[in-house]
């Protein structure tokens, strides 16, 4: 909650007089000032509901004259206050001028007792083998508040289900539920999939989903921290360690653009032998990036950090090779090739793994620096009218407006997704414009549509309409892009023209307005800022180089195209997670270490950088891209190799003007947030306290008042589609068989089976019904089988077709191909 | 006289034209002839409070809408689920456009879009009927578009409810209404204000016997009316006699008619020569009284809301229930906190957790196995839940315990010093029942 209260009113708690923010909630006043109101149900990110009683207070306020509006005083000259005659809920209470609260009394003392002893009656008390104890908001308020003795004939007690699967990821334990509603109101409120209920009634009443599938929601995971009590538990961490056997490393999420601040909990497993693994990943609090929430791809994708699939140790000609070897291989190679180098990198590969390749091919006189995927175009835009410096998506609301294109933001980046939608029901216009339905369309205020192929045109023109003139009018802007259905060049156009149309409207250079973009990975804009863009990929594509270094990118199993060209390229030197295709087709495939084994940072969508830290143990003989790089270079005469990631962030900032101000102390910086969400975890949860650093936002040209250059619009043809053939479009979903995160094997039940979606006109012409197995064909491509699902949703003409579920590589971006039922021949239905 | 249960006068005034030939809807037309404004004064000065329980003068509740929006609704309390309450069925099944034509009355007075009768799951008959009664009085004008031809709107729906006590707790009825689980709403913001009624308009929530009051007050003035009943009681007030005497039922009396009177004058005296031993003068939730036999000046006690208060419990719905010297009063206690654990919502810690604890405790006293810290031990849990919940089924839980331990010391004496109850062969309690393991035990603790 961003509040921009300026108003203040005096209140006073246990006879302090304190000024406090008008009409904010006690529970969270006194918290700021020091007092811990006790709350089981309450929570600071959702409406009070007064179920637990937990927080009950002695409340009153000062008495005021009617006629004249004075204090009335009491015989001894003190202000008089007028008592409620029973407790209230401090948690639905909002504070106004003259309240006076009792936190300290015998009564009160005595309530909070009693509810404690209460819960206790029905909890089974299994602390010792339960998840949650070590932080547990129950535990640590019956010891601060709860009756030292039971009253309750332990026969008594009501057994219950206590391992009863909410959905594939989260279990719930029916005994030590005290029914707060907290998941039920994150999931309705926050996340906004409303999936969860109670059930019954008294001492009955359960928590169940009304989902199918069970619990069907991207942020179910959120539910385990916020629940006050070990009810709920992750199918990824339970029963897997002791809160306080863990070391908790702060890391960000390196699956997508959001860059959600998270705490790695650590510890040293029997299972890896003896070394640091990955057991949980937590939200670690960053109102301005993912408040305290994580999505599920987040929480539960880290095992590919630790993958049996990862390379342990470096191959030369597919033969294991020592370091020093496969490095002096990879030297020799480069030396060899002259300038006629060239890098393609990973959408989340670290700045300072990226600044180091950048420096080993301007070493050797190459310019020519890829970045990977090359579906989204237009980083040097978001550089220059991205969302403004101090952006809080949180602070969005009414006569705000967001506009959402060609993209299945859910999907792409769940948490802005989460966030956006909050902004909604605050009030912000939310416009989902799309060439397809898809389930954005839920989340917005109100929809726009395009033909394929229309984007740009789309965007161009929309000055002249209504929803632009409204737009335009909106108090904040933001525009959120994608590429979903796009090419790249489109993608360009796209961009060009959501930026025109910022700048004119004057949504630009402040803080809640300017352009986004739904890029891959975690890393696409440090990509840029380091000098890697999608068109120079293209053009490695075009003309391949000798030498290429391929850093941590999928390129077999993203792009069915990439054999054409890669065949041209004399050597290929893989920088690799994954012991995959590209590693063996390699001359050299030395193995680097994943965001958890060392310290790096990312920027993310909003620009922001930020700091991750090393976490688990070393993977074989892996090391960090930059040290990989820099080792390289070191043995072509480039200089010494940097002595940590600290330093080569320290070249960075010297040699990028962007980065000015992104020392690693900077970004460690914190400040106090609100929230407050401590160790204490009785009011925020589990979600973690943040040490590790805030980030620093680098400014856009537009914030820093520099002349800004779009570009002339080069708005594509639409593309043809010739007789008997379809539209491909590839899309993003969020749980998939990419590499990074087929590891996950608790995700796989949510991983879809490979489909396409067709529209029922173009189903029926071509006798395809749902469910029947399909063959897409593409020029160059292996066919791709998927099921077909005839839904109503996509568009006439069109195949909707989510990359990396299918085995075979799915296109990059959208193309032509066809489409026809497999095994059978046409049937003509009668 | 009867003012409300005009179906023992007359027969078939549940139907349209003899209820319309017998001064029917005069009432609305003369309220729609008034300013809303005029209507809410008059039925203030009328004095006429409501009669769920709680008492609440109905003008004045009428009073708080907000006049300046646009939608506003009434919803009439029909969910009748208090122990020993059964006088708004008999109003709904015998003289339904009675109320029909107070509930119209009432949403003239507020401007209302429309009105919500919420009626108990298990009146589904009732409510079928009263779908009928509302369709005549639409055909004839005094329901739907443009009522009597004022231009204004306002149609009457029934609904069902699922069958939950707590449904009748006014927050509870709107969330039901709105299909959503039956849970008290956190106040304020109450029923009346925008953000707090039916769908977040504001609402007027109230019962059917205080609306079957509003067309004669209408008729007949404000001052007619408050010539009945005592100061702060005006007005017939529908009570509800069971137990044991010897003809139970429905009385319409005036407010401030004695104890002695509705159950000598008019329920037929105590059954079987035996001697009152206590009086639940609001159903199951209201304290409980002690009465010493048959003579006791206790019985002389006015039903009022004030005398009662002075007596040092309730009015309430005005659900009497009479038990005689045979009755033992752990057994009442232990039925009435059955009632509760099984109607709490489970929304409020206090209440989920106490009523289930107190059924527990009291079991084990009732069944000889208690102790006499037990006894202590319920007072406590019960005191504990009082005034600390969101709604009042909390208070009215503690209740039955607070005061039969407060009234009938002696009876919780005679359970833990293993002494032959009398009453307990009289009235034999239902058997604890055996611990079970997992859902069969939950669905039994919520049996
Ligand atoms: C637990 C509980 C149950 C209630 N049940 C009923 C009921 O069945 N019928 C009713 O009219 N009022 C009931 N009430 C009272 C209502 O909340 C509300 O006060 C009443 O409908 C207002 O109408 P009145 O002012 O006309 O009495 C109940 C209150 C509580 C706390
Ligand atoms: S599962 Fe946890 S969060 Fe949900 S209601 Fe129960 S205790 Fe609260
Ligand atoms: S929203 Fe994106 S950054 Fe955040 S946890 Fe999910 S995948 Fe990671
Ligand atoms: S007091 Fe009982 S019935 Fe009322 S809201 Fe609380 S739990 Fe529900
Ligand atoms: S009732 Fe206030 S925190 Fe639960």
């Amino acid at each position: 909650m961003v509040t921009n209260i300026t108003k203040t009113v005096t209140i006073y708690i246990d006879d302090v007089s304190y000024q406090v923010p008008a009409g904010a909630n006690l529970v969270d006043a006194a918290k700021a000032l020091g007092n811990d109101i006790p709350v089981f149900c309450y929570h600071p990110k959702m409406s009070p509901v007064g179920m637990c009683r937990m927080c009950l207070v002695e409340l009153g306020s000062i008495e005021k004259d009617r006629a004249t509006g004075e204090v009335v005083l009491d015989d001894k000259g003190q202000p008089k206050v007028r008592w409620f005659p029973k407790l209230q809920t401090a948690c639905t209470t909002n504070v106004s001028d003259g309240m006076t609260v009792r936190t300290n009394t015998k009564q009160v003392d005595q309530a909070r007792e009693n509810v404690v002893e209460f819960l206790l009656t029905s909890h089974p008390l299994d602390c010792p083998v339960c998840d949650k104890g070590g932080e547990c908001p129950l535990q640590n308020l019956t010891m601060e508040h709860g009756p030292g003795k039971t009253r309750m004939n332990f026969a008594d007690k009501m057994h219950l289900d206590k391992h009863v699967p909410l959905g594939d990821l989260i279990f719930l334990d029916e005994e030590r539920c005290i029914q707060c509603a907290r998941c039920i109101r994150f999931q309705d409120e926050v996340a906004g999939d409303d999936v969860l209920a109670f059930h019954e009634r008294g001492r009955s009443l359960q928590i169940i989903t009304n989902s199918e599938p069970g619990f069907d929601s991207y942020f179910s995971g959120n539910t385990t921290d916020i629940c006050p009590v070990g009810a709920l538990t992750t199918a990824d961490f339970r029963f897997g360690a002791r809160p306080w056997e863990l070391t908790n490393v702060p890391s960000i999420c390196p699956q997508c653009p959001v860059g959600c601040n998270t705490s790695l909990s650590t510890r040293l497993d029997r299972d890896a032998g003896g070394r640091a693994i990955i057991k949980r990943v937590m939200p670690r609090q960053n109102e301005q990036v993912n408040e305290i929430w994580i999505c599920d791809k987040g929480r539960f994708g880290h095992h590919f950090s630790r993958g049996a699939d990862r390379l342990q140790i470096p191959m030369t000609g597919n033969a294991p090779a020592s370091l020093t070897r496969a490095l002096q291989v990879a030297a020799d190679k480069l030396k060899a090739a002259g300038s006629d180098v060239a890098v393609i990198a990973g959408s989340s590969m670290s700045n300072e793994d990226l600044w180091a390749l950048k420096q080993l091919a301007n070493g050797l006189g190459s310019e020519r620096l890829g970045a990977w995927p090359p579906t989204h175009a237009g980083a040097d835009l978001v550089a220059q009218v991205g969302v403004g410096k101090g952006t809080n998506l949180s602070a969005l609301g009414k006569g705000d407006a967001v506009l959402i294109i060609a993209s299945d933001l859910e999907e792409e980046a769940p948490v802005w997704r989460l966030r956006i939608n909050q902004a909604r029901k605050r009030g912000a216009i939310v416009v989902v414009a799309n060439a397809r339905k898809t389930q954005m369309d839920e989340f917005a205020s109100e929809t726009a549509t395009f033909e394929y192929g229309e984007a740009p045109k789309f965007m161009a023109d929309i000055e002249a309409s209504d929803l632009g003139k409204k737009l335009a009018a909106a108090n904040n802007l933001i525009i959120l892009t994608g590429a979903d259905g796009l090419t790249l060049v489109e993608s360009r156009a796209l961009m060009q023209s959501a930026a025109n149309f910022l700048i004119k409207t004057g949504h630009i250079g402040k803080a809640n307005n300017g352009l986004m973009s739904a890029f891959p990975g975690s890393n696409a804009m440090g990509l840029y800022y380091m000098g890697f863009t999608p068109e120079a990929t293209l053009d490695i594509a075009q003309k391949p180089p000798k030498v290429l270094i391929v850093a941590q990118s999928d390129l077999i199993a993203d792009d069915p195209s990439v054999g054409e060209w890669l065949t041209k390229v004399e050597t290929i030197i893989s920088l690799t997670l994954f012991n995959d295709a590209l590693a063996g087709l390699a001359t050299v495939a030395l193995p680097i270490q994943s965001f958890a084994e060392r310290d790096g940072t990312f920027v993310n969508g909003e620009r922001r950088v930020q700091r991750f830290y090393t976490a688990q143990g070393p993977i074989g003989e892996a090391t960090p891209a930059w040290q990989v790089a820099g080792r390289i270079g070191e043995l072509l005469g480039q200089g010494k190799v940097k002595l940590s990631a600290a330093a080569v962030m320290l070249d960075i900032t010297k040699s990028v003007p962007a980065f000015e101000g992104a020392r690693y102390k900077e970004l460690a910086h914190v400040e106090p947030q609100f929230p407050m969400i401590q160790k204490d975890v009785y009011y925020g949860g589990t979600a973690y306290e943040n040490t590790g650093g805030l980030g620093v936002q680098i400014p856009t040209a537009a914030d820093q008042g520099e002349t800004l250059n779009v570009g002339e619009v080069f708005v594509p043809e639409t593309p043809k589609v010739g007789k008997g053939k379809m539209l491909i479009i590839p899309t993003q979903v969020l749980y998939n068989r990419e590499r990074t995160f087929q590891s996950s094997e608790l995700m796989h039940p949510r991983v879809a089976d490979p489909y396409a979606e067709i529209n029922s006109a173009d189903a029926k012409r071509l006798n395809i019904n749902n469910g029947d197995m399909v063959e897409i064909a593409i020029a160059g491509a292996s066919a791709i089988r998927v099921r077909a699902q005839v839904d109503g949703r996509a568009p006439k003409g069109a195949v909707i077709l989510p990359r990396h579920l299918a085995t075979n590589a799915v296109p990059l971006t959208a193309t032509v191909g066809s489409i026809s039922k497999v095994g059978q021949a046409a049937v003509v239905e009668g | 006289m009867h003012i409300l249960l005009r179906g023992r006068d007359i027969s078939d005034i549940y139907k349209f034209d003899v209820y319309t030939a017998n001064g029917g809807y005069e009432g609305l037309k003369k309220a729609v002839s008034m300013k809303p404004s005029e209507v809410i004064d008059l039925v203030k000065a009328s004095n006429l409070r409501g009669r769920g329980g709680a008492g609440f003068s109905a003008g004045m509740k009428w009073s708080f809408i907000p006049q300046s929006e646009p939608i506003k609704y009434v919803a009439v309390n029909a969910d009748e689920s208090e122990a020993g309450t059964f006088k708004d069925r008999e109003i709904l099944e015998t003289n339904p456009h009675q109320l029909i034509e107070g509930a119209m009355i009432c949403a003239w007075a507020i401007q209302a879009t429309a009105v919500y009768i919420y009626l108990r799951g298990e009146f589904w008959d009732v409510a079928h009927a009263l779908d009928e009664r509302i369709a005549e009085a639409r055909k004839a004008g005094f329901v739907g578009d443009n009522v009597l031809g004022s231009g204004w709107n306002c149609n009457v729906y029934t609904h069902l409810g699922a069958g939950a006590y707590i449904c009748g707790e006014e927050s509870a009825l709107l969330e039901s209404l709105e299909g959503k689980l039956g849970q008290p709403r956190v106040r304020p913001p109450f029923p009346a204000q925008k953000g707090g009624g039916l769908y977040k308009e504001a609402t007027v929530v109230n019962n059917v016997e205080t609306l079957t009051n509003a067309p004669w007050i209408l008729v007949n003035g404000p001052d007619e009316y408050k010539k009945i009943g005592t100061e702060q009681s005006s007005g017939n007030k529908i009570f509800c006699v069971s137990g044991h005497v010897n003809k139970p039922g429905n009385y319409e009396l005036p407010l401030g008619t004695t104890f002695r009177e509705l159950l000598y004058t008019h329920a037929g005296g105590i059954a079987n020569g035996k001697q009152i031993k206590g009086i639940l003068p609001s159903g199951g939730s209201g304290p409980i009284m002690r009465v010493n036999g048959n003579d006791d000046p206790i019985l002389d006690t006015k039903l009022s809301y004030e005398d009662m208060a002075k007596a040092g419990t309730i009015l309430g719905s005005a659900s009497i229930i009479v038990m005689d010297e045979t009755v033992d009063m752990v057994w009442v206690a232990s039925k009435a906190i059955k009632f509760f654990k099984h109607e709490s919502c489970g929304k409020c810690t206090p209440c989920r957790e106490g009523t289930f604890w107190l059924d527990k405790v009291v079991d084990r006293i009732l069944s000889g196995k208690g102790q006499e810290s037990d006894v202590d031990l319920i007072n406590n849990i019960a005191k504990n839940m009082s005034g600390v919940t969101l709604c009042a089924l909390g208070d009215f839980a503690a209740n039955p315990i607070i005061h039969t331990i407060k009234n009938f010391p002696e009876d919780f004496k005679a359970h833990v010093e293993k002494k032959e109850v009398a009453a307990e062969k009289a009235a034999p309690a239902k058997a604890a029942p055996a611990p079970r393991r997992g859902k069969e035990a939950a669905a039994q603790a919520g049996d």
